[in-house]
């Protein structure tokens, strides 16, 4: 369905297409290790606006370099998966199902590539097999990325099934990390999973996914060469963040170490957590004597139409700019920088960041797993939960603190609990206490065994108190894939056919399965508003109309359509009146405000009125003893006449004085703000 | 006697009083409309020469006060009051009003008002008449009874006992077989003895898969019946019609029958000025029954006129001015085929009412296409009156020729937006295969209502051209949402 008025794909001379889609996994394996020099996966419709951008790229922005991509003469296009999926239905309101479709036919040459995260696939949370075989059966991708958080093998299986029974091609990654345990042998030994799981290495390229940004060349070049001198037919394809500023030279020694693709991304593109600048690594190979397929002129056009978009994004970028080295440490993931760094800001504890980076690079030292998700979530969870905690509690000493007993703990104990002492050990028995359920979860093997052990004792019982040991028994290492038991298809695609009124496509379904709640909102906000999402340019997807005159023209459906602003009249009772031209037809539309609400509320004045106390959820009037109050009814001074909720807190709300109940003016359920109108009491 | 309209009073609002002054001006006559409160600002009362406010919303008040309606056409100097269809257009005592203050009534005679309004007396005329009507039986008590009404009459099964005092379905046993007579009509006494305190039961045919048929008569005062061929308004929800067509999908001797047979009921009655005769029709059996006599001018009148070239509001002018009919029986030549639908203001799956404003409107334009609006854009529905607002109708060479033009004209050209209509279940009905094949009873809508609601899901290109305009008029007014 692309409502766009899209430019037709060059009949093609295609010299530079030396892999397409429909080519066998074998055969396209077979044309890159042909190829002289290395090859390119454009990573800038997925990763580099995740990583910079938050993943509010457009696909209307996007698109204008698909003519361009399908002459580049690139390995592939990544331009699906990770947390695009889900910013796309929550934030831009675009599927990822369409974003193929178009692609597909705006790029007929370019292998399309996902990101997905094995058992999690494209949410956060294990799914079971029939989910996992559903999902992936009903999405047209070429090459399918798939990387797990825990460097478990295992939890690969059912996907790299799916995708090889389809012929696509799959591509599983090694979470990459620098760590003293992270030795070329821990890795070697996952590889060789991979190709055992996946029967050899002529059907799959290996991808080392370097989602921080911490190799170092000399690091890279050592884990390359391991591996090709075990596997020397293994193609490898390195992908890499450039967070601690040293992407260029590590993609060089990475290539000149045997990898065959890197990862790159338009040089116009490029902030400080994604990859490096497709331009720059072309010459810079080309200048250390390695040939880059690349039609070079091509991806200059490229650049260029990025340019002509790039600046309606400013709003997105994070707002912790510059080069991070110590990711080295902290090991945040390129991917996860921006939507971190926006919920702290959100939250107001932005100016606590460098407090919890420097928890998390200890954290990471006694909890140890890979830093991508869902893993990077469950770290950022647990670790900036920890410190807001101290903060609220403690104050900016009680960080301080936090920070000085972990480095205790960790950098001269050696992770050595019976060196700390009473206090210090009581203190870090209650530091996981409020840990969030995933973090939980993970403990507990839910998402399958971690790479090299499972933390120490003290941790579950930090996390789990008294059940600390029951936990510890009950603690699986098999994978979810086998733990998991599957969904019933057939109840949940009713389920969601009766929340959104009608029989779903299979595509929603899929959407529902990964993101149930979002998919809701998606499917309805398109049913409001239609194609708005891919029809109108960044600006006016963002500021609306801004002027008297100002026009917007778009296409749908191969039409052209033009809207025209008249007028946004004066805010009355809630209410704005917008006059549009829409085809030269005027019209008048009531626009409800958030205050059209507000400005009902009722707030406590008089002396017989009782208000809230605090902001909240009315979830009882009246009291336990006496059952739910009525006007008429006597209260006392002293009894409890209202219940307010908040944060899981009760607040009882206190009769001021004896007397009758005049009038209530909330209903069950409501929520209340601070000091708004509860009830009257009438003076005996 | 001749006498001649000077000036015609229309009773009515909305779709009826616009059809009637369309013909007036056709003619040169000015009108007169007159409107309740909520209409002040009507499309009736815009195209009338004078309007005359005759009360508040409810009905009763204003579109059913005769005396308001006769003073008002005494008042602004029209010496005719058409009635239209609904409200007074088929009370006796209204037009013996009109006629008594010397107004002049376009319609049928008070007195023929009168009998035909009297069901039972009307079936028994039709007896009279040789014309049929369905076969039944009254006060019966023993199932031997109901057996040999059966033989003697050759009554097929299945049958209907109804309590003789009855009404909304109490006491109301369907039959099938022999076996099943004794025990049913225990039954049906029984209830009806619960329900009405009276076991008195009749039995009638029960009519599988009817079909509903009428003819168009015009007859003048000099005993001139002359038909207009027949309709077909089978397709019904509760009971009331949403798509007509004419002719009938009968075959053409069935036609020529029953069309003669109604003209002959009416001669017989002394029949004047427009009027229908309602007939139920037995496919399995070719059979037709009478049902009643309409003596008003129909909402669906209009497909008879787009098959017949002749304009049926323009005839009833003539006989109320007292000259004969302006045709023979064989100048009327029907060699077309018409469609209409009836656009209310209602859900289209529920069938609750939709009032509300048209906030955008445009009728179908193009070949073969006839719309009558009863309101126009920016027009408010108000809930006292009928949701019927629209009427479209679609004429052609054949039966084909003019479902291919009603599809056009609902499809492509028809827009509403401010209230929900019935226009989504009408393209559903006449695109549904059975429909097409003429293979329909007047059931057909709620046996087949998921199958018919299923078919809704058409968007337009405008309908998503105004989706992006609503989100660009909210961004506009709220700037950068916070979910973005």
């Amino acid at each position: 369905m692309p409502r766009k008025n899209q430019p037709q794909p060059a009949a093609a001379p295609e010299s530079f297409a030396f892999v397409r889609p429909g080519m066998s996994a074998r055969e396209i394996v077979q044309a890159v290790r042909d190829l002289d020099g290395v090859c390119l996966t454009s990573v800038s419709m997925r990763d580099a606006g995740q990583s910079d951008f938050k993943n509010r790229h457009r696909f209307y922005d996007l698109q204008t370099l698909a003519p361009t991509f399908n002459e580049m003469g690139l390995f592939s296009a990544e331009c699906h998966g990770g947390a695009r999926w889900h910013v796309g239905i929550m934030n831009r309101r675009e599927s990822p199902f369409e974003e193929v479709q178009m692609l597909r036919r705006m790029m007929p040459n370019v292998l399309l590539q996902t990101l997905i995260r094995e058992t999690n696939l494209w949410g956060y949370r294990p799914y079971p097999k029939n989910v996992i075989e559903y999902a992936v059966s009903n999405v047209d991708i070429d090459v399918w990325r798939c990387f797990s958080f825990l460097n478990d093998v295992r939890n690969m299986r059912t996907v790299a099934e799916t995708v090889m029974k389809r012929g696509r091609l799959l591509e599983p990654a090694i979470s990459f990390t620098v760590a003293d345990w992270a030795t070329d042998a821990y890795y070697l030994s996952v590889v060789r999973d991979i190709v055992a799981l996946c029967g050899g290495v002529d059907e799959i390229i290996l991808c080392i996914k370097d989602m921080a940004g911490v190799g170092n060349p000399a690091r890279i070049s050592q884990l390359v060469s391991t591996i090709k001198q075990h596997y020397p037919e293994l193609v490898i394809h390195y992908h890499r963040h450039i967070t601690d500023g040293l992407g260029i030279p590590a993609l060089l020694a990475a290539a000149q170490a045997g990898a065959k693709i890197v990862d790159v991304q338009e040089d116009a593109l490029v902030r400080f957590y994604g990859h490096p600048p497709i331009l720059g690594v072309q010459a810079y190979f080309e200048e250390s004597g390695i040939h880059v397929h690349l039609n070079r002129p091509a991806a200059e056009t490229a650049n260029e139409k990025v340019r002509e978009w790039i600046s309606h994004y400013e709003w997105a970028e994070s707002p912790f700019k510059g080069y991070d080295h110590g990711v080295t440490k902290h090991r945040m993931p390129g991917g996860a920088f921006p939507s971190s760094f926006e919920q702290a800001e959100k939250g107001g504890f932005f100016h606590l960041m460098p407090a919890i980076l420097r928890v998390m690079s200890l954290y990471n030292q006694i909890v140890c797993y890979f830093d991508v998700t869902p893993g990077s979530q469950v770290t950022w969870v647990t670790c900036s939960g920890i410190v807001n905690r101290y903060a609220k509690e403690q104050g900016e000493a009680g960080v301080k603190r936090l920070i000085a007993l972990l480095s205790k703990f960790v950098e001269e104990c050696a992770q050595d609990f019976s060196a700390m002492n009473e206090a210090e050990q009581a203190e870090m028995l209650q530091l996981f206490r409020s840990a969030p359920g995933d973090f939980k979860n993970l403990l507990t093997g839910n998402y399958g065994k971690l790479p090299v052990g499972w933390p120490a004792d003290w941790v579950y019982q930090s996390t789990f108190g008294d059940e600390w040991q029951a936990k510890i028994a009950g603690r699986t290492e098999e994978s979810p894939l086998e733990t998991l038991a599957d969904d019933d298809l057939g109840k949940l695609r009713l389920t969601l056919a009766d929340a959104i009124g009608r029989n779903p496509s299979d595509e929603e379904f899929v959407l529902y399965l990964m993101h149930p709640k979002d998919a809701i909102s998606f499917i309805e906000f398109r049913e409001k508003y239609g194609y708005a999402p891919l029809a109108l340019p960044t600006d006016v997807w963002r500021n609306g109309l801004q002027r008297t005159g100002q026009k917007v023209d778009f296409m749908l459906d191969g039409k052209p359509y033009c809207i025209e602003l008249v007028s946004v009249g004066a805010e009355h009772e809630g209410m704005i009146h917008v006059v549009l031209k829409v085809n030269n037809v005027t019209r008048v539309y009531p626009v409800a405000t958030p205050r059209a609400k507000a400005t009902e509320v009722r707030m406590a004045k008089g002396p017989n009125d009782v208000g809230a106390t605090i902001n909240g959820n009315v979830w009882r009037i009246g009291n336990p003893k006496r059952g739910a109050l009525h006007v008429g009814d006597v209260v006392h001074k002293g009894e409890e006449v209202a219940n307010l909720e908040a944060m899981k807190m009760e607040n009882a709300i206190i009769a001021p004085f004896t007397g009758k109940v005049a009038e209530i003016c909330v209903k069950l359920n409501d929520i209340v703000q601070e000091g708004q109108l509860l009830l009257v009491i009438e003076k005996e | 006697m001749q006498r001649s309209i000077s000036k015609v009073l229309v009773a009515n609002r909305g779709v009826p009083a616009v059809r009637i002054m369309h013909t007036c001006r056709d003619r040169k006559i000015p009108t007169t409309a007159v409107y309740s409160t909520p209409d002040r600002l009507a499309y009736h009362v815009r195209m009338a020469d004078t309007a005359i406010h005759i009360g508040e919303a409810p009905p009763i008040e204003s579109y059913l006060n005769a005396d308001k309606i006769i003073d008002a056409a005494i008042q602004s100097n029209s010496n005719a009051i058409h009635p239209g269809w609904g409200f007074l257009a088929e009370n006796a005592d209204f037009a013996q009003k009109v006629i008594d203050a010397g107004l002049i009534w376009i319609g049928p005679k008070p007195e023929v008002i009168r009998l035909m309004g009297d069901k039972i007396r009307a079936k028994e005329i039709a007896k009279q008449s040789n014309v049929p009507t369905v076969p039944g039986i009254e006060n019966v008590t023993s199932a031997e009874q109901i057996i040999e009404w059966m033989q003697k009459e050759r009554v097929a099964f299945p049958i209907m006992i109804k309590a003789a005092a009855g009404g909304g379905g109490k006491g109301m046993v369907k039959i099938d077989t022999t076996e099943q007579i004794a025990g049913g009509l225990a039954q049906a006494r029984s209830e009806a003895k619960k329900s009405f305190k009276d076991d008195t039961v009749l039995v009638e045919k029960y009519i599988e898969h009817g079909r509903h048929i009428e003819v168009q008569i015009v007859a003048d005062e000099y005993q001139h019946v002359v038909h207009l061929y027949d309709r077909e308004c089978t397709l019904q929800r509760r009971n009331q019609k949403i798509i007509e067509e004419a002719p009938s999908t009968l075959e053409s001797d069935l036609r020529q029958e029953i069309c003669v047979t109604a003209a002959r009921l009416m001669r017989r009655i002394g029949y004047t000025s427009a009027g229908t005769v309602e007939f139920i029709f037995e496919p399995s059996t070719q059979s037709f029954y009478f049902l009643e006599v309409n003596t008003r001018l129909q909402v669906e009148h209009g497909i008879t006129e787009l098959i017949t070239g002749l304009d049926i509001v323009s005839i009833m002018l003539d006989v109320a001015e007292g000259k004969p009919l302006p045709i023979k029986q064989f100048d009327v030549v029907a060699n077309r085929s018409a469609l209409e639908v009836r656009l209310n203001a209602e859900d289209p799956k529920t069938f609750y009412p939709s009032f509300g404003t048209i906030t955008h409107l445009r009728t179908p334009l193009g070949p073969n296409v006839r719309v009558i609006l009863g309101a126009s854009e920016g027009e408010e529905i108000p809930p006292y009156y009928d949701s019927l607002f629209m009427l479209l109708m679609a004429s052609g060479t054949d039966r084909a020729d003019a479902l291919r033009v009603m599809d056009r004209a609902i499809s492509g050209d028809l827009r509403l937006e401010g209230i929900k209509t019935l226009a989504p279940l009408l393209l559903s009905l006449i695109r549904h295969p059975k429909f097409i094949a003429g293979d329909f009873s007047t059931k057909f809508i709620e046996d087949h209502m998921q199958e018919l609601v299923s078919g809704f899901r058409e968007r337009t290109g405008e309908d998503e051209m105004l989706r992006v305009a609503r989100y660009v008029a909210e961004i506009s007014a709220l700037g950068p949402q916070g979910w973005m």
